[in-house]
């Protein structure tokens, strides 16, 4: 089972056979996260069952090892309400949430740390508690962003379907979460043409209204196109490589070569004629244009130059930059059709498996060492065929958490394989055999 | 926090203190409390600190940086040299780069960078004296030494559109110094390192 499938013809890192020795977390600790006051956990290799009630804390400690991963909660639109409610209510002047994972890697072991740290007094400048958070890595502070790529993850959430159905920042933000556990460089350049991107658009609401002239401009344009220019080259790139895999392993291994997706991204490097609804005709030829052209910024910086000056009088109306990566887009087809209009929700279900199980190959080549899978949920919604394959990459991975309330449904097989771990108000506790 | 069981000035000192950039109720609370027990003379002293810190200092009418004296000492010294320019953010960043000691030039201290976010544009910071000191003056060089942030790096660059027509030579700190950080908590080495390995921008 562990020889066969994918991993014949499949990105596999030459010491696939050492995989086992590789990335995993061999010790969590939680204090005030969500509905774990305090948590010391062990975790072992291999596969790990958490299972338990309705309302147990399960999502919320995937939701724990996602969040030192990514520094982002799959869930929560602020990370404050990930601190756990009695403490934040018990009166102390802060609260402090701590998430920490040991983890063990090809390169040795490391501490990582999140603090979330919460207090009480009003903050003058914008009469909100005031929230910060914290990073360490070994235990010496680092910026949010250089924690990153410390520990990677891949999670399957049973709301993943947004991935295909919702909006393009949904999308965005799946791609940018990706890219930012693989390259720190791109993370960091992110983050500069974000903060530019909001500059910029202050800018231009304040040329609109008439308190701010239009030379200042030129500053935030050079410094976007500059930017922006890299995220572009680099999303190109890396979606090229995720669409031909998840391509391949859908055809293969999820559909028994009957359909066949295809991954497209949709880079922003035009003015958007007719709203959000659009014709993607041109984005789609822009998308190839960029794919040739990948290695030369010159080129890139031009044309999204050329983009930016086209939609400037329109930018300065609406007090937005209408185009650059931040307006990106990607999408599946099928068959020639539009996934998220066209295909049924099966489909639609399988295109995201295909999509995950390739990013956990991407990940793999790119790095020589197995992403941590996090599973909430989603084997219960699968046919079997597709709970075999998921299972297989499962049981491939060096360390792999599920959730399930009921355990029945796992083969007696897959039990033996598998560590499982009851988790009730917030405790956890491996089972006995 | 509002308590009647306080008498007024106690009250108001704790209003003050918890006005001030980092401090909340509590803490503005305690250290009224310790004022208050504490002997007679040291709540006197930080009296005349903070009267003094107001009345008698200003800003030098060349440069902006923080002063005493009119001009300021730096402007006033004759050692130094008179060609050569140096922008900074703020008085702190001057300070680290005097503390570096590899730097005898002039200085011109903008009082910020420009944020349209913030609602910071040129008109609020010292930039016109600069355009007009740099365009009446006899510079050979200005170092632009802002912060290695996307504010201060905007400034940079809207400085050399600004100050191009005056054919002055500019330059910008060179890199190593850490991305995203302040030059005010920059080690002396760094920056010592970056100001002799400043590059044409
Ligand atoms: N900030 C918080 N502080 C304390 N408790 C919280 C906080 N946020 C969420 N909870 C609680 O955590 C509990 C467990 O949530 P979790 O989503 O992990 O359950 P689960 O075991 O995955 O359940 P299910 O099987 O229904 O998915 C919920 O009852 C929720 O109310
Ligand atoms: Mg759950
Ligand atoms: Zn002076």
């Amino acid at each position: 089972m562990l020889e066969s499938g994918h991993s014949q013809k499949g990105w596999t890192s030459p010491q696939e056979s050492l995989r086992y020795l590789f990335m995993h977390i061999t010790h969590l600790s939680l204090t005030n996260f969500r509905n774990y006051g305090r948590l010391e956990l062990d975790l072992p290799l291999g596969s790990i069952l958490l299972h338990g009630e309705n309302a147990q804390g399960k999502t919320n400690l995937l939701e724990a090892i996602y969040y030192l991963a990514t520094s982002r909660s799959p869930q929560a639109d602020q990370d404050s309400q990930l601190i756990n409610w009695d403490a934040a209510e018990a009166g102390d002047s802060v609260v402090v949430g701590r998430l920490i994972a040991q983890v063990a890697t090809q390169a040795g072991s490391r501490h990582i740390e999140i603090r979330l740290i919460q207090e009480q007094g009003l903050s003058l400048r914008d009469g909100q508690r005031s929230f910060r958070r914290q990073a360490l890595v070994d235990r010496r502070k680092v910026r949010l962003m250089d924690l990153l790529g410390n520990l990677r993850v891949v999670m399957f959430l049973p709301q993943d379907m947004q991935i295909v159905t919702g909006s393009p920042s949904e999308r965005r933000r799946y791609l940018d979460i990706t890219l930012c556990q693989i390259d720190p460089i791109y993370c960091r350049t992110l983050s500069g043409y974000n903060k530019t991107v909001e500059q910029r658009n202050a800018l231009l609401r304040q040329i609109g209204e008439g308190t701010s002239s239009q030379d200042l401009l030129p500053v935030y344009s050079d410094k976007l196109i500059e930017l922006g220019s890299r995220i572009f080259a680099r999303r190109s790139l890396f979606l090229g490589e995720l669409a031909r895999e998840a391509q391949r392993v859908h055809y293969e291994e999820l559909t028994k070569g009957t359909e066949s997706i295809r991954l497209r991204y949709l880079p922003r490097l035009q003015e958007n004629g007719s709203g959000s609804r659009g014709s993607v005709g041109p984005l789609i030829a822009l998308s190839e244009w960029l794919q040739e052209n990948q290695m030369d910024q010159p080129a890139i910086q031009a044309k999204f130059s050329e983009a930016l000056a086209a939609a400037q009088a329109n930018d300065i109306a609406r007090g937005a930059t209408s185009v650059g990566p931040h307006r990106d887009d990607w999408r599946f087809w099928i068959n020639g059709r539009d996934l998220s209009r066209y295909g049924s929700r099966g489909q639609q279900r399988s295109a995201i498996l295909a999509l995950k199980m390739a990013e956990i190959n991407w990940m793999n080549a790119a790095t020589g060492e197995s992403p941590i899978l996090l599973l909430d949920e989603v084997l219960a919604e699968l046919d079997e065929h597709r709970r075999e394959m998921l299972l297989s990459y499962v049981l491939k991975s060096s360390q792999a958490l599920l959730t399930a309330t009921d355990p029945a449904m796992f083969t007696a097989g897959f039990m033996k394989q598998s560590t499982s771990m009851t988790v009730s108000n917030g405790r956890v506790q491996p089972d006995d055999d | 926090m509002v308590n009647n069981a306080l008498p007024r000035p106690v009250q108001q000192l704790i209003n003050e203190f918890s006005r001030l950039p980092g401090i909340g109720s509590k803490s503005a609370a305690r250290l009224t409390f310790f004022l208050l027990r504490s002997g007679g003379q040291l709540a006197l002293d930080l009296s005349v600190a903070l009267q003094e810190l107001k009345e008698k200092t200003r800003f030098c009418s060349i440069c902006f940086n923080i002063t005493e004296e009119e001009p300021c000492l730096i402007c006033q010294d004759d050692t130094r040299d008179k060609r050569l320019l140096c922008v900074v953010e703020e008085p702190l960043d001057l300070l680290a780069l005097e503390r570096a000691r590899a730097y005898s030039g002039q200085y011109h201290v903008l009082h910020g960078a420009i944020s349209p976010i913030e609602g910071i544009g040129p008109e609020d910071l010292r930039i016109d004296e600069l355009v007009k000191r740099v365009s009446e003056g006899d510079f050979d060089e200005i170092i632009l030494a802002t912060n290695p942030t996307l504010e201060g790096e905007s400034t940079a660059l809207y400085l050399k559109r600004r100050l191009a027509d005056t054919g002055v030579r500019m330059t910008g700190l060179a890199r190593g110094l850490s991305v995203g950080g302040d030059l005010e908590y920059t080690d002396e080495i760094t920056l010592g390192r970056a100001l002799d390995g400043r590059v044409d921008l």
